[in-house]
């Protein structure tokens, strides 16, 4: 069969014509069926080992810190504000790059983690800037946001069902976290209540609730998916 | 069982030394050599086929080793596991692949292919390995003997130190060639995300081609580098509006230095000559083509002129503060310089294997050979020829979406009256 189009000979193997993409088909022509050259869809993976990975990401993380330090150093002859690149790069690559190490990383671990280191980060600063708001304020709100986004992570991860159910508890517990920073904002810096907290709070609680009334109802749900197909 | 034991290791040859410090993902320095038999492979067969005709090859059934100064060759202690075909040939062979066995064998449904890194080999020494393995597995399967000629060598001799040596330090010449080149126009295109090389493999009659050449007095070769050149040139007359930017054309043709020094060496040994069109200087017709390339080639590839080439390369291997310099080191000055010049003295390469002559026994069981260049490193193009049979193949590896250049090859030779069969692995 010839190509229609540029007029080559195609062999037997050719659907359309290698040269300019005609596609080979002519109603009188009966064409046998043969192997392809090659296998079709049968193509080499091609990897970058996971360690060349890890070495490029950990050299992309260092230098940074390095260029930090000296220009620190260099200027101030003393360590002033470099410490805060080098911890807040170093939670960076314990959010981001730590869990990648392990072939099943579970939040149940790394999400706490990341909060401890979190809480450390803040007990420095407040000890660096001679701070008295570690214990009545950082520590208590990261302490809550930690707990609710790790429950949150750990039954999203574990559970097959009921996501919505659980990004809806989430959603809650986050509108009744927005009142709870203004009580401890109260107690740290004596200020007084008027009420900011309400307006994040009411409507990530009515979000929540939605979510949850959403999961109980199963005709929502189908209207849901109807009208929001894509 | 331990294979291969009289051999220790291999220095690399001269040619074989850049192979290894230029190798990366975009430029694996592999060649392909397959023969599609008429009937589906034996895999078992395949596999005591592979056994006993590697001991024969201890330079080739080989892997390639660091040293403190240089990469040296060892052979392969246990015969390679036979791989499967994936969608497209000459896939990137990683350094820990090489490390292991710098060479493949893979089989698809009729099809038992070779693939070689380039520090191995060339194409005539692939060629014959090749041979010698298809004749094994052919004596295994069908219980004939075949003659050991045209290539095919005897499985129960031991392998000859002549088979091993590196020809060129023998045969260089005291004084120096110039390297001096000037750059040549580079095809471009959209490079293909995933790394697939598409293959587009032209079949015509060789009768046809051969008349054509002696009209011309010329070879085949010529006549086909110089139908390759036209094409080139056109493409470039067409995609470049600007005349002040037009490059010069230049095909690198490999000369295969056995005939020429008279050895039987089965590693590398070829050079090459680049014929070059200057479009700046006006359109060129066939014949005016014709003429340049048999006239480049025939005063290039004579026995005086190579061996002063092979000086050129084989003195810069020899100067003592290169030697001594850690391979590392090496690697990084070796990569540098091919980077910045190895590549762009030519638009890609053609070559030509020429006649492929198969015992006659053999020829009723082998339908078709194939041989396949993976593209330069930082052109998307190479070109390789060779006649089986009846049959002229031309077979292109790009690793480009446009097939451009195969248009304008084939047009050229539809000009001539030439039909041609087009063949390819497209998606």
């Amino acid at each position: 069969m010839y190509c229609a189009n540029c007029g080559v000979k195609l062999a037997d193997t050719e659907q359309r014509c290698p040269l300019c993409g005609t596609e080979a088909y002519h109603p009188d022509i009966e064409r046998p069926e043969v192997d392809p050259l090659y296998p079709k869809d049968f193509v080499p993976k091609r990897e970058l080992s996971k360690t060349t990975i890890h070495i490029i990401l950990f050299t992309l993380f260092l230098i940074p810190i390095f260029i930090c330090l000296y220009s620190d150093l260099y200027i101030n002859r003393h360590m002033t504000w470099s410490p805060y690149v080098l911890f807040s790069l170093s939670i960076a690559y314990v959010i981001i790059i730590v869990p990648s190490w392990f072939k099943r990383p579970t939040p149940a671990v790394f999400v706490p983690l990341d909060f401890i280191l979190v809480a450390l980060f803040l007990q420095y600063i407040n000890y660096a800037t001679n701070g008295d708001w570690f214990l009545t304020l950082a520590f208590p709100l990261v302490g809550y946001l930690g707990i609710i986004v790790t429950a949150a992570a750990v039954l999203l991860y574990y559970l097959k069902k009921g996501h919505l159910y659980v990004v809806g508890g989430f959603f809650i517990a986050l509108g009744l976290y927005m009142d709870i920073i203004e009580l401890f904002l109260m107690v740290t810096f004596k200020v007084n209540f008027d009420g900011w907290s309400l307006y994040p709070m009411i409507p990530l609680v009515l979000l929540g609730l939605s979510m949850i009334a959403i999961s109980i109802s199963r005709n929502a749900r189908a209207i849901l998916a109807r009208k929001l197909h894509f | 069982m331990k294979i291969n034991k009289g051999f220790k290791w291999f220095k690399l040859d001269n040619a074989a030394k850049i192979y290894p410090a230029s190798h990366s993902r975009s430029w694996s320095n592999l060649f392909r050599l397959s023969a599609t038999l008429y009937e589906e492979v034996d895999l078992k067969v395949l596999e005591q086929a592979v056994k006993n005709t590697i001991p024969r090859f201890p330079s080739m059934a080989a892997k390639l080793k660091q040293g403190l100064f240089w990469y040296y060759l060892q052979p392969v202690d246990e015969p390679p596991t036979i791989l499967a075909e994936y969608s497209y040939p000459l896939a990137y062979m990683t350094k820990k692949e090489l490390k292991n066995c710098a060479f493949r064998i893979i089989i698809y449904r009729n099809r038992i292919a070779v693939e070689l890194f380039h520090s191995l080999t060339d194409g005539t020494g692939g060629l014959i390995f090749l041979k010698t393995l298809v004749a094994e597995y052919l004596e295994l399967k069908h219980e004939i003997e075949i003659p050991c000629e045209f290539g095919v060598l005897s499985r129960k001799e031991r392998p000859k130190h002549y088979e091993t040596e590196d020809s060129f330090i023998k045969n260089a010449a005291p004084v120096k060639e110039t390297r001096k080149d000037t750059n040549a126009w580079r095809i471009d295109g959209t490079p293909e995300p995933d790394a697939f090389l598409n293959i587009t493999n032209f079949q015509m009659s060789s009768d046809k081609i051969w008349h054509l050449a002696h009209e011309k007095n010329v070879s085949v070769n010529t006549y086909l580098t110089a139908v390759l050149m036209k094409a080139i040139l056109n493409l470039q007359l067409d995609l470049v509006h600007n005349p002040k930017k037009y490059k010069p054309v230049k095909v690198l043709v490999p000369i295969n230095l056995r005939p020429i020094f008279n050895s039987k060496t089965l590693r590398n040994f070829a050079l090459y000559t680049i014929p070059e069109l200057d479009p700046r200087l006006g359109d060129y017709s066939l014949d005016e083509i014709i003429k340049i390339v048999h006239h480049k080639v025939g005063t290039y590839a004579t026995q005086k002129n190579m061996s002063k080439m092979i000086q050129t390369n084989v003195a810069d291997e020899q100067l003592l503060i290169l030697r001594i310099v850690p391979l590392f080191i090496k690697n990084f000055v070796m990569k540098m310089v091919f980077n910045s010049v190895g590549e762009k003295k030519s638009c890609l390469s053609f070559s030509n294997l020429g006649q492929i002559r198969l015992p006659e026994i053999m020829r009723k069981y082998i339908k078709r050979i194939d041989f396949i260049l993976g593209p330069q490193a930082q052109a998307p193009y190479n070109c390789s020829s060779y006649t089986y049979r009846d049959t002229l193949n031309v077979t292109f590896s790009r690793d480009i979406k446009e097939a451009r250049l195969e248009t304008y090859f084939f047009r050229e030779l539809q000009k001539l009256g030439v039909e041609v069969t087009v063949q390819s692995n497209q998606r």
